[in-house]
């Protein structure tokens, strides 16, 4: 595998792709709460990942991790095969992927607390869909790095 | 106005007309215990309640994007615009097939534990596929130039 036959819009796009798969396993939303028992309070509170989250966000953005990954698996493989809408798809998803994440940190699922992975992730998303649309350019003006 | 719409954007724009209505509609059902026979229900008391889209998730947020990119080349025509935007079809085709996958995800995997499904649910599924091929077929019309 030879990362030169990567363009510099596939190249983000997968880096970025790579770093939300990672990221997704991060604290996305906490919950945590108090009770006061006899005089006695006892706290706790517990984390969720994107995975553990109960909305349909996950399989959304594994959806768009994968159309990113996609074209640059296929140019590193160098079998000749090309996906021509692939930019195209990876900057619409991803920044449709963006606005959702985006949505979530101001009206996050039953009011949970915002953790590192939700801005991570955010970033992430918007690091694909800027990877996405590099590709658009470059494919446009035939440009290849 | 619908002469300055292809087949395919027509299809696609009921469908998300069809998503928009059925995102309103109930998805979700939640049964509360069965009153025994004999005890006296006050009128205007339910056991059960139901729930549209609107709340709880991301896929709200989602299917309105992509009811609202279906939609598109309708309203240009409506208003009579002059703008043609020649990513609609292929954005409308995209966003049609993920939310296929975000409803069947939602109505299987992602459902609410003890919930029902509710009728709400699959047309707005029905409503997804018809986007999805409308969006299709508009791509294979800007392709085949019979616009």
């Amino acid at each position: 595998m030879d990362a030169n036959r990567l363009s510099q819009g596939q190249l983000v796009a997968a880096v970025a792709a790579i770093a939300l798969f990672i990221i997704s396993f991060l604290p996305w939303f906490g919950v945590s709460g108090a009770v006061t028992v006899g005089g006695t309070t006892i706290g706790g509170s517990t984390n969720f990942s994107l995975w553990e989250a109960e909305n349909p966000l996950d399989i959304y953005l594994l959806i768009v991790i994968l159309v990113a990954l996609v074209p640059a698996l296929m140019a590193l493989l160098g079998d000749g095969a090309t996906a021509p809408m692939a930019p195209f798809a990876t900057t619409l998803l991803a920044g449709v992927g963006t606005l959702l994440i985006l949505y979530q940190v101001f009206d996050t699922p039953g009011d949970a607390d915002r953790k590192i992975g939700l801005f991570l992730g955010l970033l992430a998303c918007a690091g694909i869909a800027v990877g996405g649309y590099l590709s658009m350019q470059e494919d446009a003006g035939g440009e290849r790095y | 106005m619908t002469g300055r719409l292809s087949q395919g954007q027509i299809i696609a724009a009921l469908g998300a007309a069809v998503l928009l209505v059925a995102m309103f509609l109930p998805w979700i059902g939640v049964s509360g215990p069965s009153i025994p026979a004999g005890i006296p229900v006050p009128s205007g008391v339910s056991t059960s309640t139901t729930e549209n889209i609107w709340k709880g998730s991301t896929l709200d947020i989602y299917l309105l994007i992509t009811a609202v990119v279906a939609l598109l080349p309708a309203l240009l025509a409506l208003t009579d615009a002059a703008e043609e935007f020649s990513f609609v079809s292929a954005a409308t085709f995209l966003l049609g097939v993920v939310a296929i996958i975000l409803v069947a995800a939602f109505l299987t995997v992602d459902f609410p534990d003890g919930a029902d499904r509710k009728y709400g649910a699959f047309i707005g599924l029905a409503a997804a596929i018809v986007v999805a091929i409308g969006g299709f077929r508009a791509m294979q019309e800007e392709v085949a130039g019979e616009i």
